[in-house]
């Protein structure tokens, strides 16, 4: 050692002895040292405390004064440790569904549509920043602020994790994101009604939006603001000059509604004035010849029947149709058949999907000829150069989607292969949340509260269904090549079991079992786990005191070096 | 270094990696109380310590795979228990004071041999523990994981971020600090750096 110089006249320094105690020293230093030891008593005095200070040391340290405090030994806390991570994780993963949404879907449609010479209505507009699910879009906040903020709040929360030290501490920061989203809303909608028979009387005027839950709801008064209304029995026969947002089983709408109307109904019938756009899921839909629409419907329902005025387009998915009103823009219809009656006169062009071609009176005035597309009911036989192409365009896409997961997620990824390995627990758990996760999802969209998360459920849900047949993929092809955890080879695994799948899965009658095999599969695997990450890494019901030998995993007393 | 008298839980191991929850419960339950005990050793107060425990078995989930099973295991999981408290303590310590830099130029003076046994022999495991938390960061961390986890110099070197020839420096003056801890509430002090 370099740290000591060694003069047999003088005594050893501290640190000689420390080192020898220690075993640090070379066996000619250490044999110095003895030797000097031997005949110097105040040397060896101090080499003997050093010795018995190292004993009491090891001896007050490895002590078991207190047991397991019961927040370590019970695994609720782990539980809660656990889920920080996972906040990221499936804020992530929603943000990629989102974009994957759009990118994938929702912008090759709005082409499509605009291509279809389909008015102006631009379908992402009208959902989300036009406000057709929810008004609180346009008016508090856009889509990119909400998220820019859960970004914001997300890094913070991640940079001072330190400092969030309690569930509470964390608790509070997206309490207070929550306020945040939550309190411009709030300020517009503070009246709120419940009751077996809710009702907005005729001389009432209210300021502001309004919340109503009951059997039978009706609105005969005004009301400046929106109308959120839950019920059996919905009717609007009064002036709103905001938005309708009805949810019940029989909907009716005769009054004047300044805004859009957005409903989630068994049957609903306007009779009454509608000035923006009406966006509706329901099974009977009814415009009647009173009921006029300024702006443009959409539709997905079973039975139309449409007697009214539209003011610009319609597009519509349904089983049976029938039209004796006025649509001054395009009609656009996809379902069984379309019936245009005396009377009916369409502005714009008109294209319907369908099984049979749509029956046409003569008296009715089209400004355009009708353009049938019979409803393609997929078989072998429109495959072709082109659906090759697209498929293999696809599977690349895939394949590229599963790298940049691989690299995002390694570790997870890795879990979730071998999560997928265990057949039995996957499909089972895939097939619970492939069927209720999206039940839970629209639960939580009418509950208007839970609309945010239900929506982002709905898409993360999406994104995870996009994410099976690479989860199933890799499997394949790691039972093929053999496993691996190393990026590259389990990317080639991968890419050749993705193809595998796309083709097993693009088998004519076979191809639809197999698809819904790998969702399964691959949702199972999924969940299982992000289940098991959730897991505690304690088992429950582990006594406060510890049952295993306390001191087992300890080294030995180091008492004179443990070298 | 590794655990004499221990068999590796090996099988547990195993089973941990692919994810068993129930082999997860098993690991904690075997070792969470050793490493609390060495993080309340390292950490200044139980509530510390608590979360340090915890953070460590969630950091052991993804760095299990990094585990080499030709390896002790219970050393591995001390060396992971070390870094992470002394990424804690570092990261305080940035901000609460300046820990002696040069602590390599002060002169250690020595300590009378009578005295120090004396100090030694009056001092119970109680106020030695009670000591121990009155030292700086980087002393009571070296202390701990040489008496406690019996890190070898050039893991203690390692985890530290020092100079393998230093650790000797670092121990030595860690246990002045603690002399001197230990002699505040009595007549007895013995040598010290300051």
């Amino acid at each position: 050692m370099s740290e000591t110089e060694m003069d047999p006249k003088k005594h050893l320094d501290e640190m000689t002895l420390m080192l020898y105690v220690e075993r640090q020293l070379d066996r000619e230093r250490a044999q110095e040292v003895s030797l000097h030891t031997q005949t110097c008593t105040r040397c060896l005095t101090l080499l003997r405390a050093l010795d018995r200070e190292s004993r009491l040391l090891t001896r007050a340290m490895l002590e078991q004064e207190e047991p397991l405090p019961k927040r370590l030994a019970e695994f609720r806390g782990m539980v809660k440790r656990s889920m920080q991570w996972i906040w990221g994780l499936v804020f992530g993963l929603a943000v990629s569904g989102v974009y994957g949404l759009y990118a994938f879907y929702i912008e090759p449609w709005e082409k499509e549509l605009e291509q279809a010479g389909f008015g102006s209505t631009n379908l992402l507009s009208l959902l989300v920043f036009q406000g057709a699910f929810w008004k609180g879009w346009q008016s508090m906040f856009t889509l990119f602020e909400v998220l820019a903020i859960a970004v914001l709040a997300g890094t913070a929360a991640f940079a001072f994790r330190k400092y969030l030290r309690r569930g509470s501490a964390l608790a509070m920061v997206f309490a207070s994101l929550g306020l945040m989203l939550a309190i411009t809303p709030a300020t517009s909608a503070i009246e709120s009604r419940k009751g077996d028979t809710v009702t907005v009387a005729k001389d009432e005027n209210i300021k502001g939006d309004i919340f109503l839950t009951g059997n039978h709801i009706r609105v005969e008064g005004n009301v400046d603001g929106d109308v959120f209304a839950f019920g059996q029995q919905v009717d609007i026969s009064g002036h709103v000059t905001g938005d309708v947002i009805p949810f019940g089983q029989s909907v009716r709408i005769s009054g004047q509604v300044d805004g859009n109307v957005r409903a989630f109904a068994n049957n609903l019938t306007i009779g009454g004035s509608v000035t923006r756009n009406v966006l509706t899921f329901n099974q009977v839909f009814n415009l009647e010849q009173s009921g006029s629409i300024d702006r443009s419907l959409t539709l997905f329902g079973q039975t139309v029947t449409l007697d009214g005025k539209i003011g610009r387009d319609f597009l519509a998915f349904f089983q049976q149709a029938s039209i004796s009103g006025t649509i001054e823009g395009s009609l656009r219809g996809k379902g069984e058949s379309l019936s245009i009656n005396s009377g009916a006169m369409i502005g714009g062009n008109t294209s319907f999907e369908g099984d049979k071609p749509a029956t046409i009176s003569s008296e009715a005035k089209l400004a355009s000829p009708m353009q049938f597309t019979k409803l393609e009911h997929h078989t072998g036989r429109e495959r072709g150069f082109w659906f090759y192409f697209w498929k293999l365009v696809w599977t690349v896409a895939f394949v590229l989607l599963g790298l940049v997961l691989f690299g995002l997620f390694p570790s997870f990824a890795v879990h979730t292969m071998e999560a997928g390995e265990h057949y039995g627990a996957a499909f089972g758990l895939g097939v619970l949340v492939t069927f209720g996760l999206p039940i839970a999802a629209i639960l939580a969209c009418i509950t208007i509260v839970g609309l945010v998360l239900g929506i982002s459920t709905l898409f993360l849900y999406v994104f995870v269904l996009l994410c099976t047949g690479i989860v199933v993929g890799t499997i394949v092809g790691q039972w093929i090549l053999g496993r691996t955890t190393e990026f590259w080879p389990l990317a080639g695994r991968m890419a050749l079991g993705v193809l595998l799948v796309r083709i097993v899965t693009s088998i004519p009658f076979i191809g639809f079992w197999a698809k819904l095999a790998v969702v399964l599969w691959g949702v199972g695997a999924i969940s299982l786990a992000v289940y098991r990450r959730l897991q505690p890494v304690v088992a429950p019901n582990i006594p406060s005191v510890p049952t295993a030998p306390l001191s087992s995993p300890l080294p030995p007393n180091t008492t004179v070096g443990g070298m | 270094m590794s655990a004499p008298g221990k068999t590796e839980p090996t099988d547990l191991i195993v089973r941990a990696r692919t994810g068993d929850a129930d082999a997860w419960g098993d690991l904690y339950r075997e070792f969470a109380p050793a490493i609390f005990r060495f993080c309340r050793r390292a950490m200044p107060t139980h509530e510390d310590a608590e979360d340090a425990t915890m953070e460590i078995f969630m950091k052991l989930r993804g760095k299990l795979g990094q585990y080499d099973p030709n390896r002790s295991f219970t050393a591995w999981l001390y060396k992971v228990a070390a870094n992470h408290c002394w990424d804690m303590l570092r990261r305080r310590k940035g901000r609460q004071d300046k820990e002696t830099d040069d602590i390599e130029n002060v002169p250690l003076q020595h300590p009378d041999p009578n005295q120090l046994e004396r100090l030694i022999e009056e001092r119970s495991n109680e106020e030695v523990r009670n000591a121990l938390g009155k030292v700086g960061v980087r002393a009571r961390m070296a202390l701990v994981m040489r008496y406690y986890s019996d890190m070898s110099y050039d893991e203690i070197a390692d985890a530290l971020g020092v100079r393998r020839a230093f650790v000797g420096v670092v121990l030595l003056r860690a246990r002045h600090e603690l002399r001197q801890a230990l002699g505040e509430n009595s007549a007895v002090a013995v040598g010290g750096t300051r």
